[in-house]
Formats: structure tokens, C-alpha cells, sequence
């Protein structure tokens, strides 16, 4: 049950010479191949969107209803159909939400094309007049924006809301929202306002109870156990200390021995491996550190069993295998420069917080949470819990997705009505607008219009209502100059979605189209496979 | 427009199968429910075992829900979710593992079914979010109680109701004694918070062959499956001081890296009797400090062996790791892996010694135990299982362990229901009357999810040989009088009693299950229903070709 697309372009090779008819069959069988990847996700899009189960070769089993995700597992094999999975990879990274409308947007565009193919419109034409209607497009989202101030709380939350609406943890909308808001607000950085470095936000995902007990914690936390060895697993009025050297023994190199010809010395031997890890325990002491975290180190063991006993004995809480990705983060959040050699143990390089605890999360999980931190740098950290792995993973997708809404809309200070409204908006104006061109360029445009309207299309299929229907009337109330009317999953009709507070970052619509359209441009330019 | 979504199907480039719309819900459902069907017939105090039989010829004899789905290797993903969705009730909770895969079974056949007459996924799954939410704050507010109200017996009767299925059935008031005694001698009190855990992690339950189930036997102390180094070892040792050591009693090695070069054969046998020297240091250290019973999780070199010998005290080696730690904290002891001290130097000090009334080794059955009494930091318990055999001896070890957490979380969260299908066929015919008041689509699956929780009553007559209609119909019927008369809000209680195939007051028989256990067990069903049910397409790949091979040879 394996693709035979390209079978018609196979037979063409054969004539060994440039004809017009191959160069058709080449683009015919593209488009059908790409569509069908846009069709596979059509049915995840939107607030009613159904998930997919994707079982990969090991026996993997995800399930998602994010389009990035899935295309990314499916693992296509048809070069354009893979062009279509970079596509919402694409859509992922610059906006992080609408990874399934951008595919289907891109789905219906290349439908769109393939008829104006047959009715003999050259590529080149309909690939110029798309990019033109395109920035039209543009331009008219941008009309139909509002601005919005980024002080607005109320307004922030219900965006994220209407990301996660079409999630598994939809229900939990009203816990996760307001926890992706204030999230984000807290690593906004005031220098360079026009971006947000999410990797600041570390999302900590634990089995265990429900998404309910999911929460946000004001301060660190740290996926690892304490060491034990009776040392502390609470300490308050904490100093910490991130250190990247080892606390074990030295290792001589391969070739060098220690050689030793007499009984004193094997004594000595002993003695001084212990003076050596004590020396540094004791320096680590003397900077008045109480909390110790310790790189994770591949070359040689991060701390031996002797070290963690002394630490131990001067009631210094140890938590090792901090990884190497990781210490930025943690030198920002705890407010500690990460310290790489034992000489450089000052009290000006730790962080200090009131409390730091070993909490435990429900059979063997523990987390190590760090509370009341003063001087902390910009970065929060979430903990997820889910009643199963698949629930928990999803809901990190969500929650990224969520994350990236409110990160879009402070590159971009925009708002949109959701539900499909945009789409109509734009579909409606590009039509009046087709009619100013001339030649095939008011085709290709009417057919630009007709192609987004699939989104509002798609909502009401997916949410059980009549498609015809909505999209008509839909139709009829943006020609009557309401443009922020939308397809309304819940009720089942067409309403004003602002006043139902369905919002959309504007950023997101505008890479969905800009990006969809320079896909489809470049699927069309494709004249031959080899 | 519309006509891009047929015919797409074949042409989608993928290296494996799609399934998708009603079909794989379906099919998904069919998993789930077939999962569900193994388990049924071993829930409830009439509940028949499984005997598993793996690849390797090792036999297994069950009752208990999260084990059986463990032992099946289950391949379909969906049933997959199920398998560990019992698996986390057993972490979480530790009983009710076989019910919660029954609901949940039951929330999907019936959700399919809604969903086959047309009505919209996302609809059902609403509804039975709602009813869930609705169900959870009905179960909390007005069907359970707290434990004071009855005190003590309270506890026992929840470790009865939990035994009452399995294997120890027939001598639960033997059983639920002893686990009610050993689950409160290790109440912990956290100095800093006041709080009070019970961590039955640190209860110690061995089984021994031979004997009756009858003659297992409760330990205040702990007992260790380890036996003296050597014979010339005192064999009981009253007011004893104990040394847990992480580290072996073995002539000292030198690190890789260091090679012991010597041309003089003088000095050959310095250098030997140095390296027993170091050891010998460190036991003199130990002993000095008044130690005469060291446990360690290393060996003793047979030389060391006479030193303990010399000096009257009991040398016990290779203890588990986990046993020395639940000693130390029983005795006071400190679990030492280095002597070195802060200045450099080895030191063996007086207070990190625990202490015992006494230490004793006993034969019991063909094994030697040494078992600690009257530790002195916290008391301690250990449970003796005797059976007859391996198998049956495993499972009184499950049985035990489902009782001990149920116990527990009797004592942590304070709050019993009745059992018996009693909480289900209440939040039944509450759920059913609470459909009603709603006005959308969502009554049906709320009405759906009430039907799904009588599942349970359903399959507990049905295990029992009773009729099962007319016993959930008796049981509704009491139910529904208890919530529309608030005089006769005492027949909330009422459940089955399979015994004599009636229904009666649970309360009042002493039929109690753990709120805690029940409120997660609604809820981790309704979260595994609703994660199978909004799955409309599986795409299932092949597997990666080791050699790349035609791709494309379909």
C-alpha cells in the first residue's frame, strides 16, 4: 500500500528528451502527493479536531493532535510530500501554533492550482499570482488586526485558551492558560522586547496524578534526586552552587602508573586520595554553599562515594548530572555562575534561595524544587503530570503550543478572531480584489479565495456541522462587512468570535499564508524528478 | 474544493498502514473491552484467579488486576493505555486495579456505541468529562464518611474488603490484623510539619516455605534474610549495638592506576600484611567504638571473621543495600560508607552505632533470619508469609501488599466509602437524575457514563452466580429512595452482599474501600477512555529494514 506516484514521471524518462506532456504528469503527480498529506491531517484541525495514533517501527506508540508532530512521525516518503512536513516544521519553529491549518492551507492551494492547470494556465503565471495575492492577503489580516496591549492579562489568557481548545487537555484550559500567560511574561525580557527565549521556560513532565496537579513554580526545578548518604533533602536559607568540576578522584593518564615499592606508601595512597576530595569538599564549605549541583560528566564520575560522604557530613545537599544544556538555564534561574574549577569557590558565585527541597511525585519519581529565590534571572519552571505517559507527552505539546501563541503575539502586538474568520475575511476581499486584474491573474486569484476557504470548511466538518451550510452563510455575513464573524464550534453556527473570545495571534495566520503559499510556488516550479 | 479528501488514501507516501475514522475506533474499542474481559471475571470477593505461564515455563496465580496485564504482552496501543492505566492505579493507589480497567472498558463500549448513532466524539467526550467532575464532588460530599466515625475497626474492615477477593480470603480476620498492626508501627511523623506518613515500603515481608498461611507471623522488629558470617558468632546478642557499614571488610586494594612494584622479596610480605593491616585498623576503630553487631553490605574477609570472633560480636555480610537503610533508621544507626572524617583521618564514633533490645538469629522453616527486636529510634514490623508453595506464597506477598496500601491510605486521607458496587450504583442513579437537568447533547454521554459504572455491581453478582439484573435493580431501587427521601438517606449505604446474593447496608457490615481509591479510579478511567476516544486514525509504520532494500515494493 506504498505510494506508485511517481510511476507516471518513471514511464516518461524512458523518452529521454524534455516534453511538454512528462513536465505535466511530473507536477500532476507532486500535487496529488502533497495533497495527500494535508488530507491525512485535515481531520486534527480545529477545537473538535480528532487525534491521531501513530505506532512507529519500534512499536512507539505517540498520540498527538499536533499537525508538526504528526507529519514529523509518519515518516512520507515522496520528496514532495516531505516538502510539506518541512513546511509545518517550518510554521513550528517561527510561529509554534497552526502547524495543521498551514498544511491544509498549502492542501488546498495546490487543488487550487491543479485546476487552473488543466484549464491551461502556465505554472509561472499562477506561481507569480499567488505570491501577489499572497501579500494582498497580508495586507488585508493586517486591516482586520487589533492591536493589543501585552498588560491585558484577560486577553492573553483566552488566546491561549483557544490554542489548547483543540487539545486532549482542553478541560484543563483554565489551569494551563494562565500558567503559559504568566510564564511567558516572566522571562519577557525588558532589553529585547521583541522576542521571547522559551527554553527559559523548563517544562518538567512527571507521571502521575492528572494534568489537574499540574502547576507552575515561582523558582526552579530540578529533575533529579538528591544524593542521599544522610545528607540533607531540605535545606532552607539555601547557597548554591553550580560547579562543573569532579568531585572523585583523580584518574593518572592511560600510560602514567603510580608506582609504589613500599608498604608505607599504600597507606599514604589511601590517605591522600582522601586529603585531595576532602580539600575540595572543604573549599566548597568555606565559599558557605549548602546546595551543590554537579555537571554531568562523562569522562569521570561526577562525585564518589567518599565526596558525597563528606558533603554529607557538612550537610551539603548534592544533586549531580545536571546536563551540560542545562546549566545555562539553571545559572539564570538560580542566579549562580556555573563554576568550573574548585579555586574559583567565592560566595559571589552562588545563588541563593530560601528554601530548596526534595518533593516526591508519586512512586520512585522525586524533583528537587527550589523556592524563594533572590536575585533570579528570568526563567520559570512548570511541572506537568499526566495519568499516562501518552496524556503527559501530549499535554507538553500543548503546553509548547500554548507558549508559542503568547511568544507570537509579543513579536507581533496583534490580535484576530479565530475560527476560521480571518480566512473568510481575506477569501471575501480577494475576491472584490480579483475583479480589478486582468487576464489570468483574476483566476488565479478567485482561486487563491476559494482555496482558504477550506479552513472554515474543515472546522465546521470536523465539529459535525453542515459544511455547505456554514461556509455559506459564513460567506454572506463578511460580504455584509462583519469580518469577525466565525465558524462557532460550540454553539454549532456563525457568530461574532471576538465577543465569544476566540482569538489568534495575528503572526500566526500571517506566517500560515505567506508560508503556505511559498510552498505551493515552489512545488509548482518543479518540472522533473530524478 | 471538497473533493480532495477521497481518493487521497492510497496515494499518502508512507512505509506502513492507516487506519482511520469509525473504523479505528472501533477497532481500538474491541481492544480495549477484549483487555477488559480477561480481568472481569476476577474481580470481587467471588472473583476466580489467572494462572499465567511465560516463555521461560514460570507459573503465576493471580487475582490481582495490575499484575495479570503486566504478564500479557499486550501489542495493540490501545490496550496498551489500558495496561498501564492499571499500572498507575497500582502505583498510585495500589488497589482497585481490576476495576479500573473494567470502567474504563465499559466507557469505551459505550461511547462507540453513542458514537456509531452519530453523535459527535468530541460530545461524548464532554460529557463525560462533566459527569466525571459531577460524580467526583457527589462521591466526596455525600457518599463517603470519615475513618474516626468508627475508629480502629474501620481499619481493619478496609484491609477485610480489600483481602476479601484473593487468596487470603478464607483467614482475613487473621490477615487484616496483623496488617492494620504493622502498617501503624511505622507511622512516621515528620518532625518539621507534623505530618504523618505511613511508609509501608518499610514494612519487610519475607515468605518462608512450609506450614499454613495461618501460621505467618507479625515481627516487631526486622527481620533479615541473612545469616551470621561464621559459625563461632554469638547467636543472640541482647542490648545490641549495631554498626551498618556500605563498604566491604577486605584486605585493601589499591586503585587501577597504582601498580605495587617490589624487588625485594622482604618486602613482598610487608606489603601483604599492610594491606590486611588497613582493614584490621578500621575494625579495631569499629569495635573500640563499642559495636558488637556490624552489618554490612560488602564482604568480611575470613581474616576480619576472627577478629569479630575474638571480640564476641556478630558479623553479618552482603545485606541488601535497601535493608541496612531501613535498619539504620529503625535502630538510629548511621549508614556509614567511609570512616574518613572531616580532618583526613579514619574514625569510627560511638554515635553512629544504633540500638536493639536484641538480635537474634532464628530458624524458621529451612532458612535462617536474623531478626532485630525492641529497635530503639522507631519501631519497625515485619511480616512472615508461610504457604505451601512458590506460587501461592507470591501471591499471599500481592494480596498482603494491595491490603497494606489500602490501609495506608485509609489512615493518610482519613475517608472511607462503602463497597460492594454500593458508590457505583449511587453515583448511577445520581448521574442519571443529574443527566436530565441538562438541556444539550451531552445528557446522553452523561447518561451513558452512569450506566458505565454499573458495571461493577453488574460484574460482581455475575462473579458470585447471582442474577445479576434483578440484584442491580434491587440495589438502584434502594439508591434512588436514599436521594429523593432524606429520611431514608441511610440506605446510601446500601451494596451487595454476594454471599447470600442480597442487598444490605455496607456500612453496617463493614464493607469499606478507601474514598482516595475510588475518586482516582474514576477519574484515571474517564482520562483513559477520553484519550482512546479521540483517536480517529492510527498510522501504524513498518519497521525500519536493517538493509535499506526496496522501500517501495508494495
Amino acid at each position: 500500500p506504498v505510494a506508485q506516484a511517481p510511476s507516471a514521471a518513471k514511464s516518461g524518462k524512458d523518452t529521454n528528451f524534455k516534453d511538454k506532456e512528462k513536465s505535466g504528469s511530473v507536477r500532476n503527480s507532486n500535487i496529488v502527493a502533497a495533497k495527500a498529506v494535508a488530507d491525512a491531517v485535515r481531520t486534527s484541525l480545529g477545537p473538535r479536531g480528532m487525534d491521531k495514533m501513530i505506532q512507529s517501527g519500534n512499536g512507539d506508540v505517540t498520540i498527538t493532535n499536533d499537525g508538526a508532530t504528526i507529519l514529523n512521525q509518519m515518516s512520507v516518503i515522496h520528496p514532495t510530500a516531505k516538502m510539506l512536513v518541512e513546511l509545518s516544521k517550518a510554521q513550528d519553529i517561527e510561529a509554534g501554533d497552526g502547524t495543521t491549518t498551514v498544511v491544509v492551507i498549502a492542501g488546498a492551494l495546490l487543488d487550487a492550482a491543479q485546476k487552473l492547470l488543466v484549464k491551461g494556465i502556465h505554472p509561472t503565471a499562477i506561481s507569480e499570482s499567488f505570491q501577489r495575492a499572497a501579500t494582498q492577503a497580508e495586507t488585508i489580516l493586517q486591516n482586520m488586526a487589533t492591536p493589543i496591549d501585552l498588560s491585558n492579562d484577560e486577553q492573553l489568557v483566552k488566546l491561549a485558551t483557544t490554542s489548547l481548545n483543540s487539545k486532549v487537555v482542553s478541560q484543563h484550559s483554565w489551569l494551563l492558560a494562565p500558567m503559559a500567560v504568566n510564564a511567558v511574561k516572566k522571562v519577557l525580557d525588558e532589553s529585547r522586547p521583541d522576542n521571547v527565549d522559551l527554553k527559559a521556560i523548563k517544562i518538567i513532565k512527571k507521571m502521575g496524578d492528572t494534568v489537574e496537579e499540574s502547576e507552575m513554580i515561582e523558582g526552579a526545578l530540578i529533575d533529579q534526586k538528591t544524593m542521599g548518604r544522610g545528607g540533607p533533602t531540605r535545606v532552607e536559607k539555601a547557597k548554591i552552587a553550580l560547579i562543573q568540576f569532579q568531585l572523585s578522584a583523580p584518574k593518572t593518564d592511560m600510560e602514567n602508573q603510580v608506582i609504589i615499592s613500599d608498604y608505607a606508601q599504600m597507606d599514604r595512597a589511601l590517605k591522600e586520595e582522601r586529603q585531595y576530595l576532602l580539600d575540595l569538599c572543604k573549599q566548597i564549605k568555606k565559599s558557605g554553599c549548602n546546595v551543590l549541583l554537579i555537571q554531568k560528566s562523562i569522562l569521570r564520575d561526577a562525585v564518589s562515594e567518599l565526596s558525597l560522604h563528606f558533603l554529607a557530613k557538612m550537610k551539603i545537599m548534592v544533586v549531580k548530572d545536571i546536563e551540560r544544556d542545562d546549566i545555562e538555564f539553571y545559572s539564570n534561574i538560580l542566579g549562580c555562575r556555573p563554576i568550573a574549577s574548585a579555586d574559583h569557590m567565592v560566595a559571589e558565585s552562588l545563588g541563593s534561595a530560601d528554601l530548596v527541597e526534595e518533593i516526591s511525585t508519586g512512586g520512585d519519581g522525586k524533583v528537587i524544587k527550589v523556592t524563594g529565590i533572590q536575585s533570579s534571572g528570568p526563567a520559570v519552571s512548570i511541572l506537568l503530570r499526566g495519568s499516562n505517559k501518552l496524556v503527559l507527552e501530549e499535554a507538553d505539546r500543548s503546553l509548547h503550543d500554548a507558549l508559542c501563541v503568547i511568544r507570537c503575539l509579543v513579536k507581533k502586538r496583534f490580535l484576530l478572531p479565530g475560527g476560521g474568520a480571518p480566512e473568510m475575511e481575506v477569501a471575501c476581499k480577494l475576491r472584490e480584489k480579483a475583479n480589478e486584474r486582468g487576464g489570468a491573474e483574476q483566476y488565479c486569484w478567485r482561486a487563491f479565495a476559494d482555496a482558504l476557504e477550506l479552513v472554515p470548511y474543515t472546522l465546521a466538518e470536523n465539529a459535525g456541522l453542515s459544511p455547505i451550510h456554514t461556509v455559506t452563510e459564513l460567506r454572506r455575513q463578511h460580504a455584509n462587512g462583519h469580518a469577525n464573524y466565525g465558524v462557532n464550534v460550540r454553539k454549532g453556527f456563525v457568530t461574532d468570535m471576538k465577543e465569544e473570545n476566540v482569538v489568534q495571534p495575528l503572526l500566526v495566520s500571517h506566517n500560515a499564508i505567506k508560508q503556505a503559499s511559498e510552498c505551493v510556488r515552489s512545488i509548482l516550479k518543479i518540472d522533473d524528478i530524478v | 474544493l471538497i473533493q480532495m479528501a477521497t481518493g487521497a488514501e492510497s496515494i499518502l507516501a508512507l512505509t506502513g498502514r492507516r487506519t482511520t475514522g469509525q473504523s479505528i475506533r472501533s477497532q481500538n474499542v474491541t481492544a480495549a473491552v477484549a483487555i477488559a474481559n480477561i480481568v472481569k471475571s476476577s474481580l470481587g470477593p467471588v472473583g476466580l484467579d489467572k494462572m499465567l505461564v511465560d516463555d521461560v515455563g514460570d507459573v503465576i496465580i493471580t487475582n490481582d488486576g495490575a499484575t495479570i496485564l503486566k504478564q500479557l504482552e499486550v501489542e495493540h496501543p490501545a490496550a496498551k493505555v489500558l495496561v498501564e492505566l492499571a499500572q498507575l492505579q497500582d502505583e498510585e493507589v495500589g488497589d482497585g486495579t481490576t476495576s479500573v480497567v473494567i470502567v474504563a472498558a465499559e466507557l469505551l463500549k459505550l461511547g462507540d456505541e453513542l458514537i456509531k448513532n452519530k453523535l459527535h466524539p468530541t460530545t461524548v467526550i464532554n460529557g463525560y468529562r462533566l459527569a466525571c467532575k459531577e460524580a467526583v464532588k457527589y462521591l466526596q460530599e455525600n457518599l463517603s464518611f470519615p475513618v474516626e466515625e468508627l475508629g480502629r475497626q474501620s481499619l481493619i474492615n478496609a484491609a477485610k474488603t480489600s483481602m476479601s477477593s484473593k487468596i487470603i480470603g478464607p483467614d482475613m480476620d487473621f490477615f487484616s490484623e496483623m496488617v492494620v498492626e504493622a502498617t501503624e508501627l511505622v507511622k512516621v511523623t515528620d518532625s518539621a510539619t507534623g505530618k504523618i506518613t505511613y511508609p509501608i515500603k518499610a514494612i519487610n515481608v519475607l515468605k518462608a516455605h512450609g506450614k499454613s498461611a495461618r501460621e505467618s507471623m507479625l515481627i516487631k522488629g526486622y527481620a533479615l534474610n541473612c545469616t551470621v558470617a561464621c559459625q563461632g558468632m554469638p547467636l543472640q546478642i541482647k542490648d545490641a549495638k549495631i554498626a551498618c557499614l556500605d563498604f566491604s571488610l577486605q584486605k585493601a586494594k589499591m586503585h587501577l592506576g597504582i601498580s605495587v612494584v617490589v624487588d625485594d622479596p622482604v618486602k613482598l610480605e610487608a606489603i601483604r600484611r599492610e594491606e590486611f593491616d588497613i582493614v584490621k585498623r578500621r575494625i579495631e576503630k569499629i569495635l573500640a567504638a563499642g559495636a558488637n553487631v556490624i552489618l554490612t553490605s560488602g564482604g568480611i574477609d575470613d581474616l576480619c571473621l576472627k577478629m569479630f570472633t575474638e571480640a564476641g560480636a556478630m558479623g553479618v555480610r552482603r545485606c541488601k543495600k535497601a535493608d541496612l537503610k531501613r535498619i539504620a533508621k529503625a535502630t538510629g544507626a548511621t549508614l556509614t560508607c567511609s570512616l574518613a572524617n572531616l580532618e583526613g583521618e579514619e574514625t569510627f564514633d560511638a554515635t553512629q552505632l544504633g540500638h536493639a533490645d536484641e538480635i537474634v538469629q532464628q530458624r524458621i522453616s529451612d532458612d535462617e533470619l536474623i531478626i532485630i527486636r525492641g529497635t530503639k529510634a522507631r519501631t519497625a514490623s515485619s511480616i512472615i508469609l508461610r504457604g505451601a508453595n512458590d506460587t501461592m506464597l507470591d501471591e499471599m506477598e500481592r494480596s498482603v501488599h494491595d491490603s497494606l496500601c489500602v490501609v495506608r491510605r485509609v489512615l493518610e486521607s482519613g475517608r472511607l466509602v462503602a463497597g460492594g458496587g454500593a458508590v457505583e450504583a449511587a453515583l448511577n442513579v445520581y448521574l442519571e437524575a443529574f443527566a436530565t437537568t441538562l438541556s444539550s447533547r451531552e445528557q446522553l454521554a452523561v447518561a451513558e457514563f452512569a450506566q458505565a459504572l454499573l458495571v461493577i455491581p453488574k460484574t460482581l453478582s455475575a462473579n458470585a452466580a447471582r442474577d445479576s439484573t434483578d440484584l442491580v435493580a434491587k440495589l438502584r431501587a434502594f439508591h434512588h429512595k436514599a436521594q429523593q427521601n432524606s429520611k431514608l438517606s441511610h440506605l446510601k449505604w446500601a451494596g451487595l452482599d454476594l454471599e447470600s446474593g442480597e442487598v444490605r447496608d455496607n456500612k453496617e457490615a463493614g464493607i469499606f474501600e478507601p474514598a482516595m481509591s475510588k475518586v482516582k479510579s474514576i477519574k484515571f478511567a474517564t482520562e483513559a477512555a477520553i484519550t482512546i476516544l479521540r483517536i480517529d486514525d492510527l498510522i501504524k509504520l513498518d519497521k525500519e529494514e536493517p538493509r535499506g532494500g526496496d522501500q517501495c515494493g508494495a
